[in-house]
């Protein structure tokens, strides 16, 4: 378990992180998510007492990450691939780490098995394409086969394979009783893997809820309707809080009524429908209606084309 | 790559039938101890090429100076003291002991290694203390087996063989060689910790040993009015070297003190920015 209150981070007139309070729960993965800048990163390192916070404090299972006898057992980091020394081998970085703790060296076989880097350990880090040097820093963060996971975008650089093994992996620690704070940009992945999310918008909490909640909230469940006779549907359907938009000449995209109300509403007025498909919201919806304002760097919009080239 | 399969029980920790609902480690002797922490600053200097590249070129250039001045010993006259052919090449390889110094600590900052090396042991003085004395026993170590290949090595071409039954002019200078080169390993940790930047870590480095002492050196032509900055500078490190590993030297105390007191403060320097900053 996490817990932070008021955790403050400036750096010099910069806030990166102002007055965050959370709590990670143990046997669930929470998706730590927010756009560049957001903090999360600053959240995570405070944590592992690699930045000290201006003010608030944060601990882990009830204690400072600090004042730990056994850190790599309590929490298991993966703040970013290259934390690593570029000269030594991989499986030299990782005795290296494993022997601040006396984790024997079979434990370090273990984990270089474990992340599929067993035929590269013997070279160089410094080597590693991007998606290796992530398995390596996952064997690093799985060392001391902590009680607590932070890894701040796992599956960065990763293959499918090993993208599914990170969300299959987490998905078993937190099965087992453990507590899991992940970190991505890949929504549609993080719709997978996680049971609670934590947004972060400039240095603050934006939300802070089970998946399925956030998503329910900051996203509407459309319906898309085909009809022949769409005039006479929406006037059937007309009334406070339904919106209809058609971009399409037959195919209507409503809103505030369920597919069920509207399938009962034609058959009463006797219209016809060919395609009743209700489609819910994606956690990407939610993240960007909720992030929108907070977005640090923005992208500027690409034009979208204004007629077909034929 | 193939992964294994994440349900395999025994592939995450064994299936511990008795690991409590907290689901606590399977690694029940797994904890800090500060030996441990000297173990792993060991496993870290010995896996680096840098280390052992630096080590040989220290080796060459001191052997084979030694070799130089031990051929040409014959032409220094009687007056010249044997053991100055095996302690005289410090004032090259000190440069070596202290980039050594330096990289150790600034190659973990500039690839990022010193986040895995902090969050493994978040007690920072302990990490500081273990690189410290792992790279000063090294260097010691190091330093005492060049300095006996090069007695070895220069034996049969020294005119006048060094006299072992006394200390004075044999083996004290090379004790305090090794201790030097120690001590210059150690500044150079120093101001890898101060400093983090590889470049600047080094410039300093080499500033403090070689560049400082031939500034102080200009002073003697300005007169008596700036004999206090040459009465400085024989507490600069490496001039207290050069008094402490000169055959038969008196009143070495003060030289002992001041180079000592330079790794103090450099290492308490460290750190106080070590403790405090954000890695």
């Amino acid at each position: 378990m996490i817990v932070a209150e008021g955790l403050t981070k400036r750096f010099g007139d910069t806030t990166a992180v102002s007055d965050v309070s959370f709590t990670v729960q143990p046997g669930k993965v929470t998706g730590f998510l927010g756009p560049n800048g957001a903090g999360k990163s600053t959240t995570m390192r405070m944590i592992v007492g690699l930045d000290r916070p201006t003010a608030g404090r944060v601990t882990v299972n009830g204690q400072p990450y600090r004042a730990s006898r056994a850190p790599l057992t309590e929490v298991g980091v993966l703040l970013d691939a290259k934390a690593v020394h570029t000269g030594r081998s991989a499986r030299a970085h990782l005795r290296a780490i494993a022997a601040t703790h006396g984790v024997p060296k079979s434990r370090v076989d273990e984990v270089i098995d474990l992340t599929g880097i067993a035929s590269v350990a013997g070279r160089r880090a410094g080597k590693f394409s991007l998606g290796m040097g992530q398995r390596l820093g996952i064997a690093a963060a799985l060392l001391g086969d902590p009680q607590t996971l932070i890894l701040d975008e796992p599956v960065n650089g990763l293959d499918p394979e090993g993208v599914r093994w990170v969300r299959q992996f987490v998905r078993y620690q937190a099965a087992q009783g453990r507590t899991v704070l992940l970190s991505s940009h890949l929504m549609s992945e993080m719709s997978l893997t996680a049971d609670h999310v934590i947004v972060l918008g400039r240095g603050r909490v934006l939300a802070d809820a089970a998946l399925g909640e956030l998503v329910a909230a900051w996203t509407a469940t459309t319906v898309l309707v085909r009809t022949p006779r769409p005039t006479e549907l929406v006037e059937a359907l007309t009334g406070p809080g339904v919106a209809v938009t058609t971009k399409e000449a037959g195919v209507l995209h409503i809103e505030g009524v369920t597919a069920a109300g509207i399938g009962d509403i034609a058959a009463a007025a006797g219209i016809p429908l060919h395609e009743l498909t209700p489609t819910a919201g994606s956690l990407e919806d939610a993240y960007l209606a909720l992030t929108g304002d907070a977005v640090e760097y923005r992208t500027k919009v690409v034009a979208e084309p204004t007629q077909e080239l034929s | 790559m193939t992964l294994p399969a994440v349900t395999d029980p025994g592939a995450t920790r064994p299936a511990a039938p008795s690991a409590s609902a907290s689901g606590r480690t399977s690694l029940p002797d797994a904890h800090l101890t500060f030996a441990r922490v000297i173990r792993s600053e060991a496993i870290k200097l010995f896996s680096l090429r840098s280390t052992w590249w630096s080590i040989a070129v220290a080796a060459l250039l001191s052997v084979g100076i030694s070799l130089l001045m031990a051929l040409a010993s014959g032409d220094f006259g009687p007056r010249f003291p044997p053991i100055m052919a095996i302690v005289a090449p410090i004032q090259f390889t000190m440069l070596v002991a202290g980039i050594l110094g330096a990289i150790a600590v600034t190659g973990e900052y500039s690839t990022g290694m010193i986040r895995s090396s902090l969050t493994a042991v978040p007690q920072r003085g302990a990490v500081l203390a273990a690189k410290a004395l792992v790279m000063g026993l090294f260097l010691a170590v190091a330093s005492a087996v060049i300095f006996a290949i090069a007695v070895v090595a220069t034996a049969p071409l020294l005119s006048v063989q060094i006299d072992w039954s006394e200390p004075a002019g044999s083996l004290v200078p090379v004790a305090y060689g090794v201790l030097s080169l120690t001590a210059f390993a150690l500044l150079g940790v120093s101001f890898g910790f101060i400093i983090r930047n590889g470049a600047g870590a080094i410039a300093a480095t080499v500033g403090l040993l070689f560049v400082a002492p031939i500034v102080v050196s200009l002073f003697t032509m300005f007169g008596p009015a700036w004999e206090w900055v040459i009465d400085l500078g024989q507490y600069l490190p490496v001039s207290a070297s050069q008094t402490l590993t000169a055959p038969g030297a008196e009143e070495v105390l003060p030289a002992l003190i001041a180079l000592l007191a330079w790794v103090a403060a450099g290492l308490i320097g460290s750190w106080a920015v070590l403790r405090t900053r954000d890695a």
